[in-house]
């Protein structure tokens, strides 16, 4: 851990140092613990530790950013120089918002120093103990470890200081039994909270089993969506509906339906970076506070996320949404909640008389037609079909083909149980979902 | 323009090795990375904010009692690398204790050896201001008529210079360039949204070659085809759901070998180390040699020696020189992407040479390099002068595929109608899927080695912690019958 001292002492001398009109600079660091295993053997295991250091000049309207990646005296000035150097290059920009500021916030309330110091060993004493409760019962596992430190700070010349450190340790597991495989997943901020052998047993719960796996025919059915399956869809609607970029270009399903009805009632979607369900992320890589943004509300289109940039074209204020500063992707919703229901989950399974329960997706794409959420995905490990309240059979992969607009449109139910979905491993940010159950589903292609 | 020297810390890197050699490891390889990129974008008229990243750093890879261990630091002082690689060591040390499987590594002659890439521009030295003019004016070009709501042009360069040394006495060092261009546009009128991009989507114009590959792409010259293009898609309609004959082009087998046949090839996949992640792979140890992945036509090969490809290079991150693997040959599926680890483990007498890490900080895995169709003997002509009704896809928009590499589904930015031989109207929003072995076994015809045509992908992501790989792909136009397609609607 570099530490607030550090890191926010080093920030701030580059910025007084800069001779620019205006300067920002933002680090954001990571030591990531990753443990990978498969076939009773950890094929991969390995630390990483990264810094990225974005260095933002403006001089006279023009702007030039550098990215370096130690703390270093000599790499810090060398950036500053190459960011002076492009803005002294660069055309000027008109839609140039000013920096925000002044905001100072120093937190470590999601930083846990057990986690964060975890030992070689722990996690294969653990593993230890997962596969001695598969071996037996006769299955096989397979699955990844992590555990991560991040630091966030962000400095400017317009008396932005902020800093945030964070833990995160996450399990997923693949268990494998004859013809038959489930999958769990879970993440919490604290080690000490992430109950590695319920994992275990929730993934064991959906292979089992004896029969030998389905083959369906294509077409519609009602499907229960497992968190992390609805996780998948909602988190790919962010990335293509929510932000302030899509909804200008046109592209996101949003634009020109603000206000409309687009989603059942029952669906309520938004996100907060200070909901202490999630990953916190108090403030962004610009060093504004989060807001929290109502983007869906009883299924209403109501907001988008917004960054200094687009907040200054539509005459609004940030939302605390900014990606680093060298992404062109504009401003995203990286910690998405849905809103529980008031129904449990095993009621949801038991008033199904036929469909499926899917525990997670695989390579789904919202890329198809963004403007009517079409999305494409595959079912993976742990798929079974329900009939009459009860799981009956497993069944093979099969492709979707769905709008999201169209399946969120017709809910029968959500969860009041939620849970937290985040691979620290892959992706910053995390979604806080329940079990949805919807009532049409296309499915369009399988494997078998 | 770049922001340090490019001095190799050659004897930093040796001393690791023996000082890790000392301390009683069984195998260990050290990675020296310096990479340096420059992104440009322009926008609407606008210069987005340009940037300029550099980072540099060791990766310390160890192996010990038949287990792997690897840590990095970007401080190249004798105390950070000390530590990294006691931490290496810890990691090995306490991954043997549950280990039941033995690491053990196909031999390689451990060379001595520098490699360079070929350029003749170094995009660095270009300046900024020649790079963003032309940006500007190819740019410009496409904007103009009303239902154009963006145009974004991009230039993207990548120097890299690596040095990496082995306890088996391997002492290689490799310095490559990369360059790439491109345009995209979005049009709307009404509901309708369309994309289209120039010379390829998702950065795909990729090749590892200097400033002069930017210049050969001539994207003013492209840039008036694709708002004309785009245009028609807003006014046109999408390809009827059906079975019917396909002719995909260079730009979208790109992302066909890529997803159908060069990951399923990765041996480590096939072996099960990526389940918890992207999945496993339907090409397993026992169909090596046998089974029927394609039609005769299909010859495949991982050629990491392919001049200009963006997965080319003299030795991969294990110290074993490139090579030319088939995969497929005329139809057989015969060859593996493969590590040291891996070949042996299948009994294979080497490896592919296809270990690669996307930077410093992490350990390599197996990956892909070029995954090239070999070309056939037809004409484009002579594809499309037999087909009665199909389609020709272009341009890839949207990719998924399932966990062990059969089911996908593609969706392209545009299509035109073939009729009678001759390509009619354009189509929009086309989409269509298959089952890998049995669409490449229904693979009719290839055009010749003058429409062949290697493209790159840079976002090529596998393993934990997420790495994003650069790879080429190869490919003639390629025709296919009995293929689903349906609107993307």
């Amino acid at each position: 851990m570099i530490g607030h001292a550090r890191l926010l002492e080093e920030l701030g001398k580059l910025v007084a140092r800069s001779p620019a009109d205006a300067t920002s600079v933002c680090a954001d660091a990571e030591r990531l613990r990753v443990s990978r295993f498969a076939h009773e053997t950890i094929h991969q295991d390995l630390v990483q530790e990264s810094l990225s250091v974005t260095i933002k000049v403006i001089v006279n309207r023009r702007v030039g950013i550098a990215v370096t990646d130690t703390l270093e005296y000599a790499s810090l000035h060398r950036g500053l120089r190459a960011a002076l150097e492009i803005a002294r290059h660069a055309p000027p920009t008109t839609l140039l918002a000013p920096l925000p500021g002044p905001y100072q916030h120093i937190t470590l309330q999601d930083y846990d120093p057990a986690t964060a110091e975890m030992p070689a060993q722990h996690f294969v004493n653990v593993l230890k103990r997962l596969l001695q409760i598969c071996q037996g019962v006769g299955a096989t596992l397979a699955g990844s470890f992590t555990v991560s430190e991040a630091e966030l700070a962000v400095a400017n010349s317009n008396g932005v200081a902020c800093y945030a450190a964070s833990t995160a340790a996450a399990a997923k597991l693949v268990t494998m039994y004859r013809k038959l495989s489930g999958y769990a997943s879970g993440v919490e901020p604290h080690i000490n909270h992430l109950d590695v052998e319920a994992l275990l047993e929730r993934a064991l719960k959906l292979c089992l089993h004896r029969h030998d796996p389905l083959t369906l025919p294509t077409g519609t059915y009602e499907v229960i969506l497992e968190p992390e399956a609805v996780a998948e869809l909602v988190t790919w609607l962010g990335y293509i509906a929510f932000g302030a970029k899509s909804f200008q270009e046109r592209t996101s399903c949003l634009s020109g339906r603000m206000g409309e009805a687009l989603l059942a009632r029952s669906i309520t979607i938004s996100d907060d970076g200070n909901d202490p369900a999630g990953l916190r992320q108090p403030f962004d890589y610009e060093g504004v506070a989060k807001q929290r943004v109502a983007l869906i509300d009883r299924g209403v289109a109501t907001g988008i996320v917004y960054d200094t940039t687009y907040g200054h074209l539509y005459g609004q204020p940030s939302t605390g949404h900014a990606q680093p500063p060298d992404q062109p992707d504009g401003p995203l919703p990286l910690h998405l909640f849905l809103e529980p229901g008031t129904t449990r989950r095993e009621e949801l399974i038991r008033s199904c008389r036929r469909g499926l329960l899917i525990p997670r997706f695989h390579y789904v794409s919202g890329l198809l037609n963004t403007r009517e959420a079409l999305m494409t995905g595959l079912t993976r490990e742990g798929t079974w079909l329900i009939e009459d309240g009860k799981l009956r059979h497993p069944v093979t992969t099969m492709r979707f083909t769905q709008s999201f607009l169209e399946a969120f449109g017709h809910v029968l139910g959500v969860s009041k149980e939620r849970r937290l979905i985040a691979d620290p491993a892959q992706d910053a940010g995390c979604a806080v979902m329940p079990t949805v159950r919807l009532a049409k589903f296309r499915f369009t292609g399988r494997s078998a | 323009m770049t922001m340090s020297n490019e001095r190799v810390p050659t004897a930093l890197v040796r001393q690791l090795v023996k000082d890790l050699k000392r301390r009683g490891v069984d195998y260990a390889d050290v990675r020296f990375e310096r990479i340096l990129h420059e992104s440009l974008i322009v926008e609407n008229g606008q210069v987005k904010p340009i940037s300029l990243f550099e980072t540099a750093g060791v990766g310390i890879r160890v192996l010990i009692r038949g287990s792997w261990g690897f840590a990095s630091t970007p401080h190249l002082t004798p105390s950070f690398l000390r530590r990294a690689a006691t931490q290496a060591i810890d990691i090995a040390k306490s991954s043997s204790s549950i280990n039941r499987k033995v690491v053990r590594l196909a031999p390689v002659e451990p060379v001595k050896a520098t490699w360079r890439s070929s350029w003749q521009i170094d995009p660095f030295e270009v300046p900024l201001s020649k790079k963003l003019d032309y940006l500007l004016w190819a740019e410009a070009t496409v904007r103009g008529p009303k239902p154009i709501k963006r145009v974004t042009a991009h230039m993207d360069f990548t120097k890299s210079t690596k040095c990496f040394a082995s306890t088996e006495g391997a002492a290689i060092e490799q310095r490559a360039i990369e360059s790439g261009a491109g345009l995209e546009v979005v049009a709307q009128q009404g509901e309708e949204v369309q994309v289209r991009s120039y010379p390829n989507s998702h950065h795909g114009a990729l090749a590892q070659a200097g400033f002069e590959y930017v210049k050969q792409l001539d994207l003013v010259g492209g840039a008036k085809t694709i708002q004309r293009e785009v245009l028609q898609l807003l006014r046109t309609t999408p390809p009827r759901a059906g079975q019917t004959t396909l002719i995909l082009d260079p730009t979208q087998m790109v992302m066909q070998l890529h997803e159908s046949c060069g990951h399923p090839t990765e041996l480590d996949r096939a072996l099960g180390q990526e389940l918890s992640y992207a999945g496993g792979s339907f090409l397993t140890p026992e169909r090596l040699g046998t089974l029927r992945y394609g039609s005769p036509l299909i010859t495949i090969v991982a050629d990491a020696t392919a001049p200009g490809g963006a997965g080319t290079f003299g030795y991969d991150d294990e110290g074993v020189p490139a090579q030319r693997t088939e995969l497929v040959r005329e139809g057989v599926f015969v060859g593996y992407l493969s590590s040291r680890e891996s070949a042996a483990r299948l009994g294979l007498r080497h490896s592919s040479g296809a270990m690669r890490a996307d930077g410093w900080d992490v350990p390599p895995l197996v990956r892909m390099t070029n995954v090239n169709l070999e070309p056939g003997e037809a004409t484009l002509e002579d594809l499309l002068h037999d087909v009665k009704r199909g389609y020709l896809l272009s341009t890839n928009k949207s990719w998924s595929i399932d966990d062990q590499r059969l089911n996908f589904q593609f969706t392209t930015e545009i299509g035109w109608e073939i009729v009678n031989g001759k390509l009619g109207a354009v189509v929009n929003n086309p989409l269509y899927t298959g089952i890998t072995p049995q669409f490449w076994q229904r693979c009719t015809g290839l055009s010749d080695r003058n429409t062949w045509r290697l493209w790159g992908v840079p976002n090529c992501a596998k393993g934990e912690p997420v790495q994003l790989m650069h790879v080429g792909h190869g490919a003639p136009y390629a025709r296919f019958d009995g293929v689903t397609v349906a609107p993307a609607r």
